[in-house]
């Protein structure tokens, strides 16, 4: 996989190995704390995989929210002299509450969580999550994972004809 | 892009950029209402008091699947204020085309070219350029009586000479034949670098 910093115009890629292990160490983070959801997304917003309950909103739309957040507020810590951005967020509701964290330059995880879940409880166990997903995510660019090539030439004249067809013109 | 092999989804970043007023947001908002509920998420807008572009717009445009693939576009637009400039470099992050909304009416041409070099500014610091970068130019509100000619637009504005469409994004005049082109353009460079 690459796991290089995410910059305009590059790529990034997850290979299946690879999601498989982050929905395994999510979803244990779920069961351990208690929480609703737990969504592991790319910086940009894309959401990778998600766990729990996951219907009652729009799982695009709120990752592209906490991503956007989350470089916001690294942009505020740099700002204020930070070397690197802030840690987590957390956004406190009365009956649902967010901790947003990075993993590395990459990633980033959202745990959402009702008011009968402990913040403490979020906090241990996302920190001991973040640590796997990130030896993990290493371990995979340490092997040079190499994914499938998806896009070939057919794709592009069947996305064409798609989009034609989509958007009706 | 961001390609999820597990579940065969190929992710691009579409960016909306102009300046202030030129109708990015009613770009998106076309494009929403036009989609079927299932090819679109939630159209979101993170609004001022005064209804103008805070932070960003933000919808999902999610094809059928290709040969097993699924394709989806993150369609964002940016802020056009001049002060809201942190934010757009947060937005372009990691995007693969720009379609930028320029404003056709003749007393707006400054804004327009403001906004273009502060574009430029922004993938310069990125490590790219308009030169190479896929990008579109849309002369908007072309309906409007005070609107300078095309000829004049392309010789101020798209120095590159990169594709233009002529647009009324009120009505969706040609809204949606810049999207596919754009999607095309990013895909045809793709294709290029790989």
């Amino acid at each position: 996989m690459d796991v290089a910093n995410l910059s305009t115009g590059q790529s990034l890629m997850l290979s299946e190995k690879l999601f498989n292990k982050v929905t395994e160490i999510i979803n244990q983070l779920l069961v351990s704390t208690g929480a609703k959801t737990v969504l592991f997304c790319e910086s940009n917003g894309y959401a990778v995989t998600q766990v729990g309950a996951v219907r009652e909103f729009d799982l695009h739309a709120l990752s592209s929210l906490a991503a956007n957040n989350f470089s916001a507020t690294a942009k505020m810590a740099g700002m204020l002299g930070e070397d690197d951005s802030f840690k987590y967020l957390y956004h406190e509701g009365e009956k649902a509450s967010l901790y947003i964290s990075n993993i590395g330059f990459n990633f980033i995880l959202i745990v959402i969580f009702e008011v009968d879940v402990a913040l403490g409880i979020i906090r241990i166990f996302t920190k001991k999550a973040i640590v796997e997903l990130a030896k993990e995510l290493q371990k995979a660019q340490d092997e040079g994972e190499q994914t499938r090539q998806l896009l070939d030439k057919e794709f592009k004249s069947l996305l064409s004809q798609e989009l034609d067809r989509s958007l009706k013109f | 892009m961001f390609i999820n092999h597990a579940l065969q989804e190929i992710n691009f970043k579409i960016v909306y950029y102009g300046p202030g007023l030129s109708g990015k947001t009613t770009n998106l908002e076309f494009i929403h209402n036009y989609l079927h509920p299932s090819m679109k998420s939630e159209l979101v807008t993170l609004n001022t008091r005064e209804e103008r572009t805070l932070y960003f717009d933000f919808m999902q445009l999610h094809l059928d699947r290709i040969n097993g693939k699924k394709p989806r576009f993150n369609l964002y637009t940016v802020p056009g204020q001049v002060y809201y400039r942190f934010s757009r470099k947060i937005i372009l992050k990691g995007v693969d085309g720009i379609v930028f909304v320029a404003d056709s009416q003749k007393a707006r041409m400054s804004e327009n070219l403001d906004s273009l070099l502060d574009l430029e500014t922004n993938l310069i610091e990125m490590g790219h350029t308009l030169q190479t970068f896929p990008w579109i130019i849309q002369y908007n509100k072309r309906d409007l009586h005070n609107v300078e000619t095309i000829n004049v637009l392309q010789t101020k504005l798209n120095f590159f000479r990169t594709t233009h469409f002529e647009t009324v994004a009120t009505t969706g005049a040609n809204v949606l034949p810049t999207l596919k082109t754009m999607i095309n353009e990013i895909i045809t460079k793709i294709e290029v670098l790989a």
